[in-house]
């Protein structure tokens, strides 16, 4: 057997010093022995991964299909709830919140000068907040229901720190006319 | 193999207090560590717990302070001792079949093919349920594009024992796919 025979898988994963792995680099290629070995270990090396992602990968995706996370039920619950008293206590001629307000229309309308300032110095910082939830959404799932979008904060759902900070979920719940919830969304 | 299938460039050293940053880091990691718990033979529903208590507890590790180097290390360090709570029989995974898993290939291969993919797969799977425990969890976790010192340091054992368990291993697999 080959003397080098022992050093191809850590060569192979490059974990091999510097030197050392110089000193397998050149015999590979003049030894058939070892070319027959490397490629038997990348093989096996190769065949482990792919049979090791294909049975987990499988594993997951099955069950993950059939279970939500445990979260789901008390996050759509509160949701539900907020929904339901936020829709008892509005006023009946309350209107969706008024857009942000239009910048643009404010500035006058012949100097038009191109926008030179980057995005982040006129927009606040990308947090996700109560306060940010409130705004008008613009994203496509409201448009054919009237809908509500809630935001209850993590610390008023589970223990101090049970949350990782900038771990967000947003449940989107698409009401009816007689306020009952027709879908619960979960957005991470 | 010298590549990093999952490097992270994540400046780090904003993580405590940078959501962004630490969301990335769930949605990079998450996957990898769900993997490797389902490899050693947990549920899925048990992986996933395990995932997040890993993640609450990075959280609390560098709020506390804790050392920022190598986090995917740490993180499937935390997830593989937790795990050992729930640990049933390794062996298990590995013992369900393959069917399911090999029928993208199946699908388009001949009949002939098929035999002999299969065949392959079962002397694959049977030096696989062959393997040690750590042996396994040794090359699940190179598999994830750990370092053999990060392998070493999520079990516990030196950088040498990981190098000699690695190489037995392989041998153990090349010998049983090769003949």
């Amino acid at each position: 057997m080959c003397d080098f025979s022992g050093r191809l898988i850590a060569w192979m994963d490059g974990e091999l010093a510097e030197n050392e792995a110089a000193t397998v680099e050149q015999h590979v290629p003049v030894c058939a022995e070892c070319q027959e070995r490397l490629a038997a270990y990348q093989k096996a090396s190769v065949g482990f991964a792919a049979h090791y992602a294909a049975v987990t990968e499988t594993a997951i995706a099955t069950k993950v299909q059939r279970r939500l996370p445990r979260w789901v039920p008390v996050v759509a619950g509160a949701a539900a709830v907020a929904a339901v008293l936020l829709l008892a206590f509005m006023p009946r001629s309350a209107k969706p919140a008024p857009a942000v307000p239009q910048v643009a229309s404010a500035s006058p309308p012949v100097a038009v000068e191109p926008v030179t300032k980057p995005l982040q110095q006129v927009q606040p910082v990308q947090r996700r907040h109560v306060a940010a939830r409130r705004k008008p959404s613009t994203t496509s799932w409201a448009m054919a229901e009237p809908a509500i979008q809630i935001a209850i904060p993590a610390d008023a759902m589970f223990p101090p720190g049970a949350v990782p900070e900038g771990v967000n979920f947003v449940a989107n719940l698409t009401l009816a006319a007689d306020g009952s919830v027709q879908g619960v969304r979960l957005q991470p | 193999m010298s590549g990093d299938p999952f490097p992270l460039n994540l400046p780090l050293t904003r993580l405590a207090t940078a959501s962004s940053e630490a969301t990335e880091l769930f949605q990079e990691m998450r996957k990898p560590l769900l993997r490797y718990l389902v490899g050693l033979g947990l549920s899925t529903e048990e992986a996933q717990d395990i995932v997040q208590d890993a993640f609450l507890s990075l959280h609390q590790h560098l709020a506390g302070n804790g050392s920022q180097e190598n986090i995917r290390g740490w993180l499937f360090r935390v997830a593989h001792n937790r795990a050992r709570n729930h640990q049933q029989s390794y062996a298990q995974r590995f013992s369900e079949p393959l069917d399911s898993a090999l029928e993208p290939i199946s699908r388009q291969a001949t009949p002939e093919q098929v035999a002999l993919e299969s065949e392959k797969s079962r002397r694959l799977d049977r030096a696989i349920r062959g393997l040690t425990g750590t042996e396994r969890e040794c090359l699940m976790l190179r598999a994830e594009g750990l370092r053999y010192r990060e392998i070493g340091e999520v079990l516990g054992f030196p950088t040498s024992t990981v190098a000699d368990t690695v190489e037995r291993a392989i041998k153990k697999l090349a010998e049983k796919c090769n003949v």
